[in-house]
């Protein structure tokens, strides 16, 4: 809460001399002490984020070719190319159909898994470490890892595939245009569905016990336990896990940039991996800006919309 | 518990395919790493190696220089833990505990910085990182990781502050403590839960971290484990056996330690992610 610091407070006034003199210290101190102990937060968070905020913004407006080159205001000249590139477009929406996909499959999985492993006593700490693991590798190695499993030759799909009699089903899974997104997203959500099942975990502890033999006693079957004090009760978690999950997802790139690197033929650039091509391969700055203004609106959007949401369910 | 519960068997039953599906990759990886080039060749992916190929190890390590890459991995982990706990800790205690005007706007600044992502101000970032003469160098990594997670940290470590009651800091006040000894003698001796939580947040973050190394460490002398392992397995494309014992390398260390350190590393990254 902030209080003018300066106004008497009436507490103050009925206070003993000792307080009030202790307090008016503590008041006048106060911007002082806080803004030391905060100095290096705000400097570093000054430099590194707050400053390259703002000068994307100004980057969007110039035409700037390049690092260290000397760029122009052209007003909105990059907005108007951005609207008839052809390339960002398609991006977005595979970016929409990747979040999408993240959140079915690692949010899913997670949410399936939490399930499955909450009624479990003996080995439940078992399947919860094991089923974490993936989580541990970082999504640049898990790229490197998948990039084999889906190896047309070598890979262990399509060799598992073949040993079972099933030669037909092996498939180019990087290099079909119409499966290479999903195909990457699998990996990434192998990476990912960890942490929300761990997440999921820690809601369903939260339930309240009572529930459930309330439950009981009205003869509930489990199906109707499930549907009717679960889900419910771990509704706080999934939007929270909901929104992590799409935040991820817009964050998505490493996995793209090692596995197919946006190929073929563009099929899998999203819109990280098309901001990163503009920015250090084209050196396109003004139209990779344009795009990164995109995706902070993209994320400040999911975010405050959960927020919203998350106060209008709990008020 | 009281509660009565069915028994566990069918649950496990139904559990195990999935099991193997999710370890599957780890387990091929692991065995298709200690088979000969030719073993691997013959696209047989549940044969177990004739002989176990620990060569294919030795190889991976000298050729892809892994000992400097895990060398540098540590270096960037240790820098960004410890900074971020230096950065946030004091401007956490400021948002949580002192009273002074533009606290909430202060505070929701920094939280606004939660919601951009990295790459979307990476061609600035780089630039203000050139200007510095930070580009290629550790340190400039360590300090745009440690920027970029200040408003995670600074919330989690602000949130577990507001919950330690006032009394015990008005206390310390009357017996002449200034802040910082506040903070340092009173606060964090009782905030092993969330520093806990946000070192191994910042850890497993920092060691996984991709995008950053990638546009700043240009010079293969100076890159972390992944990027490392990334160019190696494009260099050695070709090469199986040396891919997949370069990738066990990677990943092997780290599931090691959290099977080690399990129910530690669970409670603080489900914590921190909650409060976060």
């Amino acid at each position: 809460m902030t209080r003018l610091t300066t106004t008497a407070d009436p507490a103050d006034l009925r206070a003993p001399a000792a307080t009030r003199r202790r307090r008016a210290d503590g008041a006048r101190d106060g911007f002082g002490a806080a803004f030391v102990l905060m100095l290096p937060a705000i400097a570093l968070y000054a430099l590194f984020s707050l400053t390259p905020i703002l000068l994307t913004i100004w980057i969007s407006f110039t035409n700037s070719g390049g690092f260290n080159t000397e760029a122009n205001f052209v007003g909105f000249d990059n907005y108007l190319r951005a609207t008839e590139d052809p390339i960002i477009w398609p991006s977005l929406g595979r970016t929409f159909l990747w979040l999408f996909y993240h959140v079915v499959l690692a949010g899913g999985l997670g949410l399936a898994l939490a399930l499955a492993i909450g009624r479990l006593s003996r080995t439940r700490v078992f399947f919860r470490t094991a089923f974490f693991l993936p989580h541990l590798v970082s999504l640049a190695v898990v790229g490197v890892i998948w990039a084999n499993i889906y190896d047309p030759f070598y890979g262990l799909i399509n060799t598992a595939l073949t040993q079972w009699g099933l030669a037909g089903w092996a498939k180019g899974w990087l290099s079909d245009p119409l499966l290479v997104l999903f195909s990457v997203n699998v990996a990434s959500s192998w990476q990912g569905f960890g942490l929300y099942m761990l997440l999921f975990i820690a809601g369903l502890q939260n339930i309240d016990g009572t529930l459930y033999e309330a439950a009981e006693i009205d003869g509930a079957n489990a199906l109707q336990k499930l549907w009717n004090v679960t889900l419910p009760g771990l509704s706080e978690v999934m939007t929270f896990v909901l929104s992590l999950a799409m935040i991820n997802g817009l964050k998505g790139f490493a996995t793209v940039f090692v596995m197919t690197n946006g190929g073929p033929f563009y099929a899998s650039e999203i819109i990280t991996t098309y901001i990163y091509r503009l920015a250090f391969q084209a050196q396109d700055h003004g139209l990779a800006a344009v795009l990164c203004i995109l995706m902070s609106v993209l994320a400040i959007t999911i975010t405050v919309a959960f927020n919203r949401w998350r106060a209008r369910k709990s008020s | 518990m009281s509660r009565r519960k069915p028994a566990e068997w069918p649950m496990v039953a139904l559990l195990l395919p999935v099991f193997a599906i999710i370890l599957g990759p780890f387990l091929w990886l692991v065995t298709s790493s200690l088979k000969t080039e030719a073993e691997i060749g013959r696209g047989d992916p549940f044969a177990l190696p004739k002989q176990l190929m620990w060569q294919n190890y030795a190889d991976a390590w000298n050729i892809g220089g892994f000992g400097s890459l895990i060398g540098n991995s540590l270096i960037n982990v240790a820098g960004v833990v410890v900074l971020t706990l230096i950065v946030c800790a004091p401007a956490g205690y400021a948002l949580a505990k002192i009273r002074f005007a533009g606290r909430e706007w202060t505070f929701y600044a920094f939280i606004f910085g939660l919601t951009i992502p990295i790459q979307a101000i990476i061609i600035p970032l780089y630039q203000v990182l050139f200007n510095l003469g930070l580009i290629n160098s550790m340190a400039g990594v360590v300090l745009a990781q440690v920027a970029n997670g200040i408003p995670f940290g600074l919330f989690l470590m602000r949130s577990f502050f507001l919950g330690v009651p006032n009394e015990l800091s008005e206390a310390a006040r009357i017996d002449g403590a200034n802040h910082f000894q506040i903070l340092t003698r009173v606060f964090l001796p009782l905030s092993q839960p969330a520093i806990s939580a946000l070192l191994i947040i910042s850890a497993l973050s920092t060691w996984n971290d991709f995008f950053l190394p990638l546009v700043v460490l240009i010079s293969p002398g100076n890159q972390t484990l992944p990027l490392g392992l990334v160019r190696f397995a494009s260099t050695y494309s070709t090469d199986f056996r040396l891919v997949f014992s370069g990738t066990v390398i990677t990943f092997l260390p780290v599931i090691i330690l959290y099977i080690l350190t399990q129910r530690r590393f669970t409670e603080g990254l489900t914590q921190g992610a909650l409060k976060g």
